[in-house]
């Protein structure tokens, strides 16, 4: 078994080191894309987690009509629950709903005390929203509800981010998926040197009987190091960039709300997405590459 | 041991390589194949090998029905079969030694076990002198030599020589031929396509002529006359 390794791996090195060059090229397209396929995954991984952030800070703020009686909350309270993509409805009173006034305000907020007694303020629902809804089809939906007067949210603007913010995850995820392809097909390219330049060896092979998974080895070993090897420095470049850009930023984007994803595990975890695909582009690449060769003939 | 039943094999762009052909060889014959490029010889020895499918008929070899076997089963098969090239194919990287070894490492035989056996074959095809040697440090029939050597190094039970004295001059091709009896002589099975005639006359055995597709003759005390 071991002996079967060895030579395995020895002609894997063989291969590479014979057209020294076309693994290059191979080494240098791996890494190229996985630079890329970082700086993407980085991006969707912030991305994902200020949307979170976001989708939980999003709130519908819905004011209930004055004219309805104490009694009739509880049922009032259903009602919105039922509405499609709502995931909780919290009453707050007159007192909360002042209390929230008067904090919005800060310091100076305590001048509204006075309403205290007499509380001219409305009693409300906070409604939080199922993941995948958009806040205005929910808004408007509740809005229909009977004994409600008045709706409010982050607005339009909120809204809008958070669709931009999930245009970009999702364009990341196509545009990943793409450079993945690419680099497939480039190592492909390589291995099919390795196989032409070793096509005597290959039809000897097959001609003392090697079975395929024997001959398809050392193919695929080489493929999975070329993967490995343009790993390399996406994965440096992935910790230390990563490090660079969080401390610069001091882990937060535009405001205290919107914070970075911290450096340990976060980066650590992208490396290691890094250095399966490239294992798994390499496994790909090799192994499609071989299997036509082997297919064309019996 | 090879046995073809009403085999015939047409190629996708239509040629028709092979008609209706029926030929049974014996364990431990030795069988020439003779006929003109583009007689059906090469077909012929690529059903046998497994390499192609026949369109009609049955391919047996060994008890193996060779036209049904599964794509996986094929490299399994072929270790019971030597196949000798024209053109040697030897590993130009590899010394002689390497290169018949190679066939034994290949199909995962133990270390120790080639060895052993690589010496054997050189003894037997006469050249243990030269085992360090790479092919590009021999003669023609040196190196047709090396390819025998390969080919007989898993002890198969079928020996196919396609066109082993083509490219040597008649004193070597005498070589081949008397090596090829040698190892006949041990109990393999030997076919040897060729259009050596010469040859044929000299060496005589079972001849089998092949003409557009069709075996026209097939005879059992050799020797071979043209016809026109």
């Amino acid at each position: 078994m071991f002996r079967l390794i060895g030579r395995h791996f020895k002609e894997a090195f063989q291969g590479i080191f014979r057209h020294f060059s076309s693994s290059l090229n191979s080494i240098t397209a791996v890494t190229v894309t996985l630079l890329l396929v970082s700086l993407l995954t980085l991006i969707i991984g912030n991305v994902s987690q200020i949307t979170r952030v976001l989708e939980d800070e999003v709130k519908i703020w819905v004011k209930i009509e004055d004219e309805i009686e104490e009694g009739e909350i509880p049922s009032l309270t259903r009602k919105v629950e039922n509405v499609e993509g709502v995931a909780q409805v919290e009453f707050s009173d007159k007192d909360s709903e002042l209390d929230r006034f008067i904090s919005g305000f800060g310091e100076e907020g305590k001048l509204f005390e006075i309403y205290r007694e007499d509380n001219p303020l409305s009693r409300a629902f906070i409604v939080s929203l199922r993941e995948g809804f958009s806040i205005s089809d929910v808004a408007s939906r509740i809005e229909k509800v009977n004994g409600i007067s008045e709706i409010d949210f982050g607005g339009v603007n909120t809204e809008e981010f958070l669709k931009l913010l999930n245009g970009i995850r999702q364009g990341g995820y196509i545009i990943v998926l793409a450079l993945t392809l690419v680099a497939i097909f480039l190592i492909q390219n390589t291995i099919n040197q390795t196989i032409f330049n070793r096509r005597l060896e290959i039809s000897i092979m097959r001609q003392v009987g090697a079975s395929n998974s024997y001959i398809r080895q050392p193919f695929v070993i080489e493929g999975i190091f070329i993967g490995l090897m343009g790993s390399i420095l996406p994965v440096l470049a992935t910790i230390f960039g990563y490090k660079y850009i969080y401390e610069a930023f001091q882990g937060k984007l535009v405001s205290g709300m919107l914070t970075l994803q911290p450096v340990y595990p976060f980066a650590f975890f992208v490396s290691g997405f890094l250095v399966i695909v490239g294992i798994v582009v390499g496994l790909i690449g090799s192994f499609l590459s071989v299997n036509k060769h082997l297919r064309w003939r019996r | 041991m090879v046995s073809l039943q009403n085999v015939s094999k047409s190629y996708k762009n239509g040629v028709n390589a092979l008609n209706d052909i029926t030929i049974d060889i014996n364990d431990g014959e030795f069988v020439y194949i003779i006929g003109e490029t583009g007689s059906g010889k090469s077909t012929f020895i690529k059903l046998l090998d497994g390499e192609e499918i026949p369109t009609k008929g049955r391919v047996e070899v060994n008890g193996i029905n060779v036209g049904k076997l599964r794509f996986s089963k094929v490299p399994l098969y072929r270790r019971n079969i030597g196949v000798v090239f024209q053109d040697y194919r030897l590993i130009e990287s590899k010394t002689v030694f390497e290169n018949i070894a190679f066939a034994l490492e290949v199909i995962n035989k133990p270390r120790k076990e080639i060895r052993q056996r690589v010496r054997e074959v050189l003894e037997i095809i006469d050249l243990s002198d030269k085992a360090k040697s790479f092919p590009s440090e021999l003669s023609g029939g040196q190196q047709q030599r090396v390819t025998i050597g390969r080919a007989i190094a898993n002890n198969p039970k079928l020996l196919i020589a396609d066109e082993p004295t083509g490219n040597l001059d008649p004193e070597r091709s005498n070589e081949i031929v008397e090596l090829l009896e040698k190892i006949n002589e041990s109990g393999t099975t030997v076919i040897m396509v060729t259009h050596d005639i010469n040859l044929v006359n000299k060496y005589r055995k079972r001849t089998i002529k092949f003409e557009y597709g069709h075996v026209v003759s097939d005879s059992k005390e050799g020797g071979y006359i043209a016809h026109v």
